[in-house]
């Protein structure tokens, strides 16, 4: 395991650091999500052991999560308890907080354009 | 002739008066030997004649790491025997020296030989054994022994000498001996092989004992034969299975094939496209659902071809209303949808009423104890059968069948597949693009990279899953660009299975290449010398995501499933700190390597030069650092 948090060379967060602001509901993360906390996250809590380091996902081990992922609602049911092979996450080992972070970051990556070498 | 047989000799017939004592008597002492009277060379020896065996058997390439078991035949191999088909490979373990028969064979389709102790050298072999008997391939093992107890020196002999050497492997090979005369060790041999290359196929041993092996020949060599080898023709299927099935294909609305070790052969490849084209009907070439994904073990149907459904293969198999199972090892998991939780349950994949066809070598060569037959499965019909020798009667059973407006039906359900196939291919594209850029690199750009570099060369991928990548962005349609897993899923396959595949493709020109897991590297890394030694040109690309990754997902599964979390799941699993410096070890073994490569921009300039090292016949390595999956 990668224990370094290394340069993501291809996203440019600038813009996007600090918090993203989103409706209270429980249908939505809380309101002050952060991205970068997200990020972090998203490395210590395991999601990239599958998914990768920018949830871009991977064919055998879990699909790729943002952008244009689940809606909040749909993602976090599925955290707490998954249907598939996932490990569940319980509020014990993620709260309600982390987890909002966690979306912010999925949500935040960019979309990809196709490099030359995949045309 | 060993002087022991003296001491044999004189203990053998003991006087009555002599048996009843508890005194040595003093006639049992055993004089110097006489310089005079003793002989000391003895000219041509049994081993010779054991190589005469192996040369008749045809066999290209022998490995051993040395030992003195098998130290009469060794000498028979470079002496006697010239060195030449079959050549003495140097292998530093034994487990290398048998999993570069199993990656040798699965290009050249045909076996090598391995020499090893029969005690400590078999248990090195037995982990790469089993990947080969759980993948179907032949290995041809001889291994030394000495069975004579009068006649072992005393101390390590004895300790590397065994009653029955085959016994701690014989739940997983499909035959052995234990000749005691030549001619029974020329008999054995020959049948060993057949055995062998009848499939299904699978490991064989022959125990060399070394008295055999030393003892000269004297006059007996004229008499002696090596019987003549006839292959037995591969199991085909009943001819009224094959009919039943054939009906069920023509009249089913979404048929599948799907294929796991099928391709022993490239005629299985052409087989395969031939009834596929001929029903229009789904394909996948892999093991669909198993956990974890495993990819197919044979280089069955292009993954360009339109009737190629293996990237939706979840959506082929809830459509299909007939599913046939070509040499599948584990047709329960691709029928099937295993849920890895607190309760383990599973559930079908497939609709209500599919019909299941089975056609697997498999079923000939059971064995109860290692568990490698999976779940047992509710077919409908089942052929104990080879399912590449099957497939020619099975095609012209379906040719007969079809009418107009069956040809009319398959028709427009092969141009929906097509349709499918390529959106699902163009998708594999755009998913490979996200993290793109990123350090450490994706493994989609990690393929892709590779894939620029290799693309205008006759390549070879002898080891390697990559996540499945290579299968989305990579255009394989030859049998021998993909050569399957391991089998048994013991790692420590890859780098030797590699190196014996490259062997195989050295004659042939090819572009052999390695996606290296860095885990699996470091079983035996001695292999790195034995392909420098040997100037066998490898491409080998290491997927360096420092860890045991697989276990690391399953670390994450307990500590969740117990309310502790994964932040400690590393424990026990990383490959860090310090981090392994593959290019030191490869180039301290005589290999052209670079790295580690973290900058995605500078994967391909480093493969370009990896790969002109390789044109020049030298192995060589590049280090990249990856994404975990």
């Amino acid at each position: 395991m990668m224990k370094t948090l290394l340069v993501i060379g291809v996203v440019c967060l600038t813009a996007l650091s600090g918090t993203i602001l989103m409706a209270q509901s429980q249908a939505k993360p809380a309101a002050a999500a952060s991205i970068e906390k997200g990020r972090l996250g998203f490395v210590t809590v395991g999601c990239a052991q599958c998914h990768g380091r920018e949830a871009q996902g991977s064919p055998t081990t879990g699909p790729r999560l943002g952008p244009n992922g689940l809606p909040y609602a749909a993602f976090a049911r599925y955290v707490r308890a998954p249907r598939l092979q996932m490990p569940p996450y319980t509020e014990k080992v993620l709260s309600d907080v982390d987890l909002a972070d966690l979306y912010a970051f999925v949500q935040s990556r960019p979309k990809a354009a196709t490099p030359p070498a995949l045309q | 002739m060993r002087k022991a047989a003296a001491v044999s000799a004189a203990m053998a017939a003991p006087t009555a008066a002599a048996a009843q004592s508890t005194t040595p008597a003093a006639s049992t002492q055993v004089p110097e030997p006489s310089a005079e009277t003793e002989p000391l060379t003895g000219g041509r020896a049994g081993s010779d004649f054991m190589v005469d065996t192996i040369k008749a058997l045809g066999f290209e390439y022998i490995c051993a790491n040395p030992g003195s078991s098998f130290r009469g035949l060794h000498e028979s191999v470079i002496n006697y025997g010239g060195n030449e088909k079959p050549e003495l490979l140097t292998c530093m373990h034994e487990e290398s020296a048998v999993a570069m028969a199993h990656g040798y064979f699965k290009i050249e389709g045909k076996p090598l030989a391995v020499m090893a102790h029969g005690t400590v050298g078999l248990q090195h072999a037995s982990m790469a054994l089993y990947n080969a008997w759980c993948d179907r391939v032949p290995v041809y093992l001889v291994l030394g022994n000495t069975l004579d107890a009068t006649l072992r020196a005393p101390g390590v002999e004895w300790v590397h000498s065994v009653q029955d050497a085959a016994a701690m492997v014989r739940d997983y090979t499909k035959w052995d001996d234990t000749p005691i005369s030549l001619p029974h060790f020329a008999e054995s041999a020959v049948r060993a092989y057949k055995i062998a290359m009848t499939p299904p196929y699978g490991p064989v041993l022959i125990v060399a004992d070394s008295e055999l092996q030393e003892h000269p020949l004297g006059d007996h060599h004229g008499a002696l034969r090596v019987p003549q080898l006839t292959m037995a023709a591969p199991p085909q299927a009943d001819s009224s299975a094959v009919a039943e099935a054939a009906k069920l294909l023509v009249a089913a609305e979404s048929p599948l094939l799907i294929a796991d070790r099928l391709a022993r052969t490239p005629a299985g490849l052409a087989r395969l496209i031939e009834l596929a084209e001929l029903l229009q009907a789904a394909v996948i070439s892999t093991q669909p659902n198993s956990l974890p994904p495993i990819a197919a073990g044979r280089m069955n149907f292009p993954n360009r071809h339109p009737l190629n459904q293996t990237l939706r293969s979840v959506a082929a198999i809830a459509d299909a209303d007939l599913i046939v199972g070509l040499e599948i090892a584990n047709f329960y998991g691709a029928t099937h949808i295993f849920r890895d939780q607190l309760e383990r349950t599973s559930r079908p994949a497939t609709k209500s009423g599919v019909k299941l066809i089975t056609v697997t070598a498999g079923d000939l060569s059971v064995k109860a104890n290692y568990q490698d037959f999976q779940r047992y499965v509710e077919a409908d019909i089942a052929m104990a059968a080879d399912g590449e020798a099957t497939l020619p009667a099975l095609i012209e059973a379906v040719r007969r069948l079809i009418t107009p407006d069956r040809r009319r039906a398959f028709d427009a359900r092969g141009a929906k597949l097509a349709d499918s196939s390529r959106a699902t291919l163009e998708r594999a594209r755009s998913d490979a693009a996200y993290a793109w850029d990123a350090s450490p690199i994706s493994t989609a750009r990690f393929a892709a990279e590779v894939w620029q570099q290799i693309r205008g060369e006759d390549w070879s991928l002898v080891n390697g899953n990559l996540s499945g990548w290579p299968q989305r962005l990579w255009n394989f349609d030859k049998h021998h660009q993909y050569i399957g897993v391991s089998g048994g899923s013991g790692i420590g396959y890859g780098m030797p299975a590699s190196i014996g595949a490259a062997l195989a493709n050295r004659k042939y020109g090819r572009l052999s290449v390695n996606i290296q897991n860095d885990g699996d590297m470091m079983y035996a890394p001695g292999v790195l010398w034995t392909a420098a030694h040997h100037k066998i040109p490898i491409l080998t690309v290491v997927h360096n995501n420092r860890s045991y990754h697989e276990e690391t997902m399953h670390l994450q599964r307990m500590g969740n499933r117990r309310n502790r979390g994964v932040d400690r799941a590393h424990i026990g699993n990383e490959i860090d700190n310090p981090a392994i410096d593959y290019a030191k070890l490869a180039q301290a073994m005589g290999w052209y390597a670079e790295g580690p490569i973290s900058d995605p921009n500078n994967l391909g300039p480093s493969l370009g030069r990896a790969i002109a090292a390789v044109k020049r016949g030298q192995p060589a390595l590049v280090d990249v650092i990856t994404q975990p999956r």
